[in-house]
């Protein structure tokens, strides 16, 4: 197990490499100087020119991602051109609201998920099967922009229940959680349901009823614990899809977290710190999936890395 | 030599039409706004005695580059609540008074401005404003290591002299009318010396300037928290409050999203909505239950035709462009009727403006048909005119926000009824700002905003040719009027230079002028006493909080 997790966390490096390149070249080949963004029209030439020396951005390439590359082996992500802040800095003042922000999505995404998968496998053909099939439809058919919206002028607006924007309080993360967890709880949803009517059907659940075993026991010990599987795999993938969904739902809740910065650095061309949240983001997205791959084993006994 | 006297107490020679220069936008390198005219609401009227305590809430679209005034490409709210200049406007008359200064003298045809410096001002760290202040200031700004965004502004600007601590003198290589416009914007705000010295690059995450508010906390894409300055006790004279302010703070929220802003607003979570989003402005004034400021822009929205272009190079059909183009349309259509027609590439507020301009277009299809048949461009296939085998097409790059696109789609219709295909492009700014130097584009459909017709140099001077030029526009006629006018001190001669100026350029029409917009603040009713001046600024002073 031990030498499965230190494999696996070495495969971080050429992952999280190849990002690296990936982004960087993407960064320099879209159109757009952060120099220009940050003198806007009114600099001189030579000012411009001085802010790019300074910025190191008259290197060739190969240097720069040299330089870029030598400064993150010593833990250094560089400094954002545009606010002047440690990339590392902005990024962990921005990270703890991302984070909080997926988890809680992810709660409303597998609990909503998951009761309405089995709600519909339990009742299969019936009419709340339907229903719950037509509400994960609408879950991940409706833009997130525009349910938030919607969210906002009922709880906020018309109920005055929760706030409308900001993260000054713990009910501020409510509407942007269910928001954001939705749309993957749609998918949970469908998958849990045909997995877990796969499951039912197998003739070990047919023996487990057979024997008298209490029906919540042949669904919970039995049933879900083995269909399961395929649903976790889903979930870490789902984590990305929140990761970049927050973007868009931070927007429209004022929420101070990374897919914010993102954008903001994307519009400035602001190269460190679009690499740095990019780096980041990927070792959360291989760490969260190594945690699931890890879970299958205690999820299925059969399952043994070694 | 000629020698003119602004002073603090005594009365104020210098009018807006001595100095030519107008008050620049504190807030604002881009988004500068004209004069107030408050149609709901008055916030006002203190019948009762002003109240102390409450905070301010307020709301921004997004996080300030930086809060150190000289790092930021164009200031905001946050900004104006924590800095002063040497010098601001009066709200009701325009002139020109003083602010941290009391008073100034101008000598040597323009090239040297001594300022007699109020005593007794502190920055937020304690540091007395001196003469020091202003020459710190001042070198931090064109120091080419900083490069500050704003460092142009200062013109020629040779050094800061310090005869005493409260005497500052500005020399110049040669003599720059606009320079007072320059000294109101934010990248002129004083700093603090020692703060200079002891937080370095670090002086936008520790903000210490001397207006009537103090930073206290900015949480990045949340808020910024600002504190009241306590000591503040030099308030522009047309305040009624002069001294520190009544609330005890100010909360700038960043909300991104317009619709939420709008709700949060309603709710009553701000006080005041900053910049109103001009979808919801309409609804939210005719509701009556709001005060509303709305203030002209000093700029507007212009279609640049580059005239490199095959298309462009004939002036006949840019001129047909002008006689095509109906701006009341524009306004009505994509501008929900708050806004102005442009009739010159200067707006009817920005100082220079010439009215009853001979070569101003106003909308005759007719006569852009009769200039495009003159051209050689003949009825084709395609629908467009056509010349040599080669439609009259061309596409126009545009930000993708939503008014330029609707005021696209509508100069699309028009330009169509007389034969010209217009296709709309949408690039994000970095896009746009980079791919225009070379030359690219056929045209583009932007909006600038400033409170001097010198903003013309960079927009129409050969030597900008590979940054704000972007129609690449050269004229020897056009560059030595754009000269004259930054050193022709003398406001009347200096308004003929810039009359001359807009003919020369409606007769060339490099851009078509399009329309102004205004600039819509509200604010919840128990917000006493606030003001809105010409440049959307909000003044705090005399505001206190009455729920």
């Amino acid at each position: 197990m031990q030498r499965y997790v230190v494999q696996r966390l070495w495969h971080l490096v050429p992952v999280l490499l190849s990002v690296s390149v990936l982004v960087f070249l993407m960064v320099h080949l879209v159109p757009g100087d952060p120099v220009q963004v940050m003198l806007q029209e009114y600099g001189s030439p030579a000012q411009e020119a001085a802010l790019r020396h300074s910025l190191g951005l008259d290197r060739p390439l190969a240097v720069q991602y040299g330089t870029f590359l030598w400064r993150l082996l010593h833990g250094d992500l560089g400094r954002s051109i545009h606010s002047g802040r440690p990339v590392i800095a902005e990024i962990a003042l921005r990270l703890p609201y991302t984070l909080w922000l997926t988890a809680a999505s992810m709660a409303v995404a597998i609990a909503l998920g998951l009761v309405l998968g089995m709600v519909a496998a339990l009742w299969h053909r019936r009419i709340l099967d339907y229903a719950a099939m037509i509400a994960a439809l609408a879950g991940i058919s409706l833009p997130s922009f525009w349910f938030g919206l919607v969210l906002i002028l009922v709880f906020s607006y018309y109920l005055r229940w929760l706030p409308a924007a900001g993260a000054d309080t713990p009910w501020s993360l409510i509407l942007p959680a269910v928001t954001l967890g939705t749309s993957a709880a749609s998918i949970i949803a469908r998958l849990s349901r045909s997995s877990l009517l796969e499951v039912l059907r197998q003739e070990f659940i047919r023996t487990a009823r057979a024997k008298g075993v209490n029906e919540l026991q042949v669904l919970y010990r039995h049933g879900l614990r083995n269909a399961l599987i395929p649903v976790l795999s889903i979930i870490g993938l789902q984590f990305a899809g929140l990761l970049g969904g927050a973007v868009i739902v931070e927007s429209v809740f004022g929420w101070p977290g990374l897919g914010r910065l993102a954008v903001d650095a994307i519009f400035n061309r602001d190269m460190p710190l679009i690499q740095g949240i990019v780096l980041i983001a990927a070792a959360i997205f291989v760490a969260v999936n190594l945690c699931i791959d890890l879970l299958y084993a205690l999820v299925d006994p059969r399952i043994r890395y070694s | 030599m000629r020698r003119t006297n602004c002073s603090r107490s005594g009365t104020n020679k210098f009018t807006r039409r001595d100095l030519l220069t107008r008050a620049a936008a504190a807030g604002a390198g881009v988004a500068v706004s004209g004069a107030v005219s408050r149609i709901v609401g008055s916030s006002t009227s203190a019948q009762a005695a002003p109240r102390r305590g409450g905070t301010l809430t307020l709301v921004l679209s997004s996080d300030p580059p930086s809060l150190d005034p000289q790092k930021t490409p164009a200031g905001d709210l946050s900004h104006f609540l924590l800095y002063n200049m040497l010098v601001s406007a009066d709200r009701n008359t325009d002139t020109f008074i003083p602010e941290m200064a009391d008073s100034w003298t101008i000598d040597e045809g323009g090239k040297v401005i001594t300022f007699k410096l109020h005593p007794g001002v502190k920055f937020h760290d304690g540091t007395p404003f001196t003469s020091h202040a202003v020459q710190a200031t001042i070198e931090r700004l064109v120091n080419p290591a900083m490069a500050a965004p704003g460092a142009s502004w200062i013109g020629p600007i040779d050094h800061v002299e310090t005869p005493d601590d409260l005497t500052a003198r500005l020399v110049f290589k040669q003599p720059y009318a606009p320079i007072f416009s320059s000294l109101r914007i934010i990248f002129l705000a004083m700093l603090s010396p020692d703060a200079i010295a002891k937080l370095g690059p670090n002086y936008g995450q520790n903000p210490v300037g001397a207006g009537p508010f103090k930073f206290r906390q900015w949480i990045p894409g949340d808020r910024i928290v600002l504190d009241r300055y306590a000591d503040y006790a030099w308030a522009p004279k047309f305040y009624k409050n002069r001294g520190a302010v009544y609330v005890d703070g100010a909360v700038v929220r960043i909300i991104p999203d317009e619709s939420t802003q709008v709700v949060a607003f309603e709710r009553g979570d701000l006080d005041i909505l900053w910049q109103a989003p001009a979808s919801s402005a309409g609804r939210l004034i005719q509701s009556g239950k709001y005060q509303v400021f709305k203030t002209p822009t000093a700029g507007g929205y212009y279609l640049g035709l580059n005239v490199t272009k095959p298309i462009f190079s004939d002036v006949r059909v840019r001129q047909a462009i002008g006689w095509a183009t109906n701006r009341d349309e524009v306004v009505d259509y994509a501008l929900e009727k708050l806004a102005v027609p442009m009739d010159s590439p200067i707006a009817p507020t920005i100082w220079g403006y010439a009215k009853g301009l001979k070569n101003a277009y106003h909308y005759d299809p007719d006569r852009a048909r009769r200039l495009l048949a003159e051209a050689g461009w003949k009825p084709g296939a395609s629908g467009a005119l056509e010349k040599d085998g080669r439609p009259l097409a061309f596409r126009v790059w545009t930000f993708a926000l939503d008014t330029n696109v609707r005021i696209g789609i509508v100069l699309q219709t028009q330009l169509k009824q007389v034969g010209i295909r217009m296709d709309i492009d949408q690039l994000d700014a970095a896009t746009l700002l980079a791919r225009t130097p070379s030359g690219q584009q056929d045209a583009i459909l932007i909006s600038y905003g400033w409170p001097d017709a010198d903003i013309l140099y960079y927009f129409f001077h050969s030597s900008r040719m590979a940054t704000t030029n972007r129609v690449h526009f050269s004229n020897p006629d056009v560059d030595r009027l754009l000269e004259e006018g930054r050193v022709t001190v003398d406001p009347t001669k200096r308004l003929q230079v810039y009359r001359q100026l807009q003919e020369t350029l409606l007769q060339q029409a490099p851009w078509i002028p399009l329309a102004s917009a205004y600039t819509i603040t509200l604010a919840h009713p128990w917000v006493r006493d606030l003001y809105v001046d010409k440049y959307a600024n909000l003044l705090t002073n005399d505001v206190y909080i009455q729920k």
